[in-house]
């Protein structure tokens, strides 16, 4: 915000904390960035919110109003607008709007964009048809949780509990080779039924947490190994891990940084595990090593450059 | 990578959350954390989410009671505007003869046009 943040809140300058804040009120509930899509609402927003930061502050406004910090850098960051995150594709919170039973376009429609939850977090209107009210069978709500797994858990599988919003738990058993962002449909695990209707399914959207080393394609396993100089020029079996455990892999010899070796069935399910090597000098040449190095260019030198079209 | 925020951190970035408000936010599932090992775990579309629940409940006076049946609608409007930008960029994408048929369709069906009778 540039601007005088009395204007921006259309105010005086004598104007009461509370004429302040009722300012504020009114230009954010007219112009909501997540409610108001007009472009001009949005600026008029952040520049009352920016003015509002700094004038609900007793301390700031005097220092304002004294001259002492102007209202350029008074802005907090960015306030963090729903609207951008809940249009992204990916949002947890996605939920279908009214295609999914359609007759005649719920095949189009789920062709084009897939299903949806759509009574995951409100629970309203979407309920199961019954014929005679009299008669009043409803299934339970279907619950959709979010889990974060780590890497490992994922690919090895494993059990954990979740923390239900109401405070119990539930137990859950992570299939083997679980991917980041697959559901796990816990049958029965949701809100109780009405009448004679059964309960509701948990739905558990998993994503992977980052492992330090491991990343993961698929079924496939990639990883960087660091190896030693003498490793690389002579060769040996050197100890990498996999996520069953470490095994042994045969550096061919003059290895390069950037040579991919595979181990077969290593990854998950039946996949491979992929293994870049990485030369890595010693913290501190010696001069046994230097004085090596010193000698043997004079007449084996090489230009690893050479078939580059950059040059050197 | 994405950002994960703590519930400390969550209630310290977030204007007028409070604790008890945010436990009532989770327990109506309004807002569903991920579920970690250290305890639930906040995503910076559910911080932007909080934001608003909070803006709504106290700028536009909402009940809380409404707050699930406004967020619902806001979520659907979102969603459909997602896909929505996704079809028109993939329309937009196509040859002009595609674009045409489709525009011919879609004026059929959403745009009423008046004739204005002569004379009578």
């Amino acid at each position: 915000m540039a601007g005088d943040p009395y204007e921006a809140l259309g105010v005086a300058k004598t104007a009461s904390d509370a004429e302040i804040k009722k300012a504020y009120r009114k230009i954010a509930k007219s112009d909501h960035p997540d409610l108001n899509p007009d472009p001009s609402a949005t600026a008029r927003f952040k520049a009352a919110s920016a003015a509002y930061d700094l004038l609900k502050d007793a301390e700031q406004r005097r220092r304002f109003d004294a001259g002492e910090i102007d209202a350029q850098g008074q802005e907090r960051p960015q306030r963090h607008s729903y609207r951008e995150h809940a249009e992204a594709a990916g949002n947890p919170y996605a939920r279908s709007y009214g295609f999914d039973g359609d007759p005649d376009l719920s095949g189009v429609f789920s062709d084009l964009f897939g299903r949806r939850g759509g009574r995951g977090g409100f629970s309203g209107f979407q309920q199961e048809e019954f014929s005679d009210p009299r008669d009043f069978h409803v299934r339970g709500q279907d619950y959709r949780f979010n889990l974060e797994i780590d890497f490992m858990t994922a690919a090895n599988g494993g059990k954990t509990r979740i923390t239900l919003p109401d405070g119990g738990d539930l137990g859950v058993t992570i299939p083997k080779g679980v991917r980041d962002g697959q559901t796990i449909r816990l049958k029965g695990k949701g809100g109780k039924g009405i009448g004679g209707g059964g309960p509701g399914d948990a739905y558990l959207t998993v994503s992977i947490a980052p492992h330090p080393e491991f990343t993961r394609d698929g079924n496939d396993v990639f990883l960087t190994l660091p190896i030693s100089i003498d490793e690389a020029i002579l060769g040996g079996k050197v100890p990498v891990p996999t996520i069953d455990g470490p095994v042994n892999l045969t550096i061919p010899k003059g290895a390069s940084s950037g040579r991919k070796l595979r181990l077969r069935g290593r990854g998950i399910n039946g996949g491979d595990q992929h293994v870049e090597l990485k030369v890595v000098m010693p913290a501190k040449p010696d001069e046994a090593l230097e004085a090596f190095m010193e000698e043997w260019r004079k007449d084996h030198g090489y230009d690893p450059r050479a078939g580059t079209k950059a040059g050197g | 990578m994405p950002r994960y925020y703590s519930e400390s951190q969550i209630l310290a970035l977030v204007d007028d959350l409070t604790a008890p408000r945010l436990k009532a936010f989770v327990r109506a599932r309004i807002v569903t954390p991920l579920s970690t090992a250290d305890g639930p775990a906040y995503r910076e579309t559910d911080l932007a989410r909080l934001q608003l629940l909070c803006d709504l409940a106290d700028i536009h006076e909402l009940p809380e009671d409404s707050l699930p049946l406004v967020m619902s609608l806001i979520d659907q409007l979102n969603t459909a505007r997602g896909d929505m930008r996704a079809l028109m960029q993939a329309v937009a994408a196509e040859p002009d003869e595609v674009r045409g048929r489709i525009r011919t369709v879609i004026r059929h069906m959403r745009i009423v046009t008046v004739e204005t009778g002569q004379g009578g």
